[in-house]
């Protein structure tokens, strides 16, 4: 999983890593087949709880994304509570995910609007159909495929709260799962909610034999009889019954990489909760989940959502931003720096650092 | 077939999250950290456990502390674990979950609890504190340095500007100067240069990449002065 951890990668070579993602990070996910994989790197922004932020980090990920050069299509995928657009800034668009829900449209591509910023495209979830705004299980299946299949370096899916299906699918076919989460105690339960719900969706699916799957259900119960309370509990019960799913069971949890943001820090206190959560996480339930950073609070932040651009636009030097535009470059695989959004693209800048001390080392010594 | 380690059985290194040649510095920081992570209403345990698995994990901290934080007790778990034995030095501070004591932190290391957790108590965050010279996730090697970003790893590497003036010899006024980037009242770049340079390795950085971004600064500050009619002092 070196591609994952790989902080000091360049965006050269996460796309040279990326057939091997494909094949190794792929393989258990919901049943879609994915040939062709083409270079698009998938990130879902999901937490379990609503208003902690999720589409407020998705659109200043994505535009920071953007402001480093690379492409960027940005994905509403909450149908039942759009709003992405409106933090980018963007009239509720006319055609919207809602559509390929319908079957009113196969193309994705049609989809794409525009937004101000010219490496990011924006598809909808405007106008759903509010009786039924989720796609059954055939069409979630052919939406992952074809999100895979757009045009960009970068897909990013903003997911919507709760742990239903679709949410968790979503979060699981992507090659960074993001949860966000706020300091606070309803937040953090349902982060690790979200977390054991993705987590047994995914091994539902890595099993074979019947005695596991029936192990994975009751797991999932949270309050269930045999004492299964974390994945490990779990890969012991399994081990028993069934070897080989053993074996899935060890390749799923080690593929199993969420990562973690922490949003609204006030406190050096709230930065820390993601350590925190990211050490419960290895040494309680033995998922490896990254701290990839924080935003703080920030009234400018607030602010930016009721003029309807992201703040890493709006104020690129504020704090927030420039923490924002750090979990951007982190989870490229850029090196961390401080950068003025939109200034310059990420090949130029990157071209810069990597330049300038080789070229001053003579004039120092 | 490929092992994951159940955290029931993790050895007393994977309990702390520290490698088996950390020193004693880093179990003590380890152990202050992980206190402060499983301690009773810790938010990051919220709805983790239902009945007291808190105190179990709790318990096996200490004993994990009790035995890495004796250097005769770990060199015995170590021979009977079949690890590599490790020259360790003494520490003469030993932690308590609330001492204030400063330690160096490891900035840069992502997954360095330990040093998270020093860093915000050798800051002396309140629950007003704020998030803007807490750092955790700066990554020394590379990026634009400027003064607050100096400011920010000296104060989170636990320096005050009088240690780093002892130690270079450089008046407080100017390494103020430096990290207020108050480039007027410096003296010429060459010895700007030399500040920074000092600054840098005296916290800890590496002047290589330090000195040509600040100069870099510096030089574009006084080049707009000069073309605004100012004096830029060359």
């Amino acid at each position: 999983m070196d591609e994952r951890d790989g902080v000091t990668l360049t965006i050269r070579s996460t796309k040279r890593s990326k057939k091997k993602s494909a094949t190794k990070s792929r393989g258990d996910a919901p049943k879609s087949s994915r040939k062709s994989r083409s270079a698009t790197r998938l990130l879902a922004i999901g937490g379990g709880k609503g208003g902690v932020g999720k589409t407020f980090i998705s659109a200043n990920l994505a535009a920071a994304i953007a402001n480093l050069g690379m492409r960027v299509v940005v994905v509403d995928v909450d149908l039942d509570g759009a709003n992405l657009h409106t933090c980018l800034g963007v009239p509720p668009p006319k055609r919207s995910l809602a559509d390929f829900v319908a079957e009113r449209e196969d193309d994705l591509g049609k989809l794409l609007v525009d937004t101000p910023l010219a490496n990011l495209k924006l598809i909808g979830a405007t106008h759903a159909n509010l009786a039924e705004a989720q796609p059954n299980d055939r069409r979630r299946e052919q939406l992952i495929q074809k999100l895979e299949q757009l045009d960009a370096d970068i897909v990013l899916l903003d997911l919507g709260a709760g742990v239903n299906a679709s949410v968790l699918d979503y979060f699981l076919v992507s090659d960074d799962g993001i949860v966000v989460l706020q300091p606070e105690p309803t937040s953090v339960e349902n982060a690790y909610a979200f977390l054991r719900a993705a987590f047994y969706r995914r091994m539902r699916s890595a099993v074979v034999s019947q005695d596991a799957q029936e192990l994975v259900a009751i797991a999932m119960d949270q309050r269930n009889e045999r004492g299964i309370r974390t994945p490990v509990d779990l890969l012991r019960e399994i081990k028993a019954a069934d070897s080989a799913d053993a074996e899935r069971v060890v390749e799923t949890m080690d593929r199993f990489r969420p990562r973690i943001i922490v949003n609204g820090a006030r406190t050096a206190e709230d930065v820390k909760l993601g350590f925190a959560v990211s050490s419960v996480c290895k040494r309680v339930f033995g998922i490896k989940a990254e701290y990839v950073g924080y935003a703080n609070y920030d009234d400018e932040a607030r602010r930016s959502v009721s003029l309807r651009k992201p703040i890493v636009d709006l104020r690129s030097d504020a704090d927030v931003s420039i923490y924002l535009q750090r979990i951007a470059r982190k989870l490229l695989g850029l090196p961390a720096a401080k950068t003025s959004a939109g200034d310059e693209t990420g090949t130029k800048k990157m071209a810069r650092e990597t330049d300038r001390p080789h070229n001053e080392l003579g004039e120092l010594g | 077939m490929k092992e994951i380690t159940d955290p029931d059985h993790y050895d007393h290194y994977e309990l702390l999250e520290i490698s088996q040649t950390a020193d004693i510095d880093e179990v003590n920081r380890a152990y202050r950290a992980s206190q402060e992570i499983y301690r009773e209403g810790s938010l990051a345990l919220y709805s983790v456990f239902e009945s007291d698995d808190g105190a179990v994990i709790r318990e096996r901290l200490d004993e994990a502390y009790r035995v890495l934080s004796d250097s005769e007790l770990r060199a015995r778990y170590d021979v009977s674990r079949g690890y590599e034995p490790v020259k360790l030095t003494e520490s003469s501070a030993p932690p308590s979950p609330d001492s204030s004591t400063t330690v160096e932190s490891d900035a840069e290391s992502v997954s360095d609890l330990s040093g998270a957790a020093s860093a915000g108590e050798a800051l002396g965050f309140d629950s007003d504190g704020g998030t803007r010279e807490y750092d955790v996730f700066e990554d020394e090697s590379s990026g634009d340095f400027n003064g607050l970003r100096l400011k920010r790893t000296r104060l989170f590497r636990g320096f005050e500007i009088n240690d780093i003036a002892e130690v270079t010899k450089i008046s407080g006024g100017h390494l103020r100067n430096i990290e207020d980037e108050n480039f007027i009242d410096l003296p010429a770049d060459v010895y700007v240069r030399g500040f920074v340079s000092a600054y840098a390795s005296t916290i800890g950085l590496d002047p290589k990449i330090v000195v040509p971004s600040y100069m870099a600064l510096v030089e574009a500050a006084r080049t707009a002065n000069q073309r605004s009619g100012f004096l830029g002092r060359k």
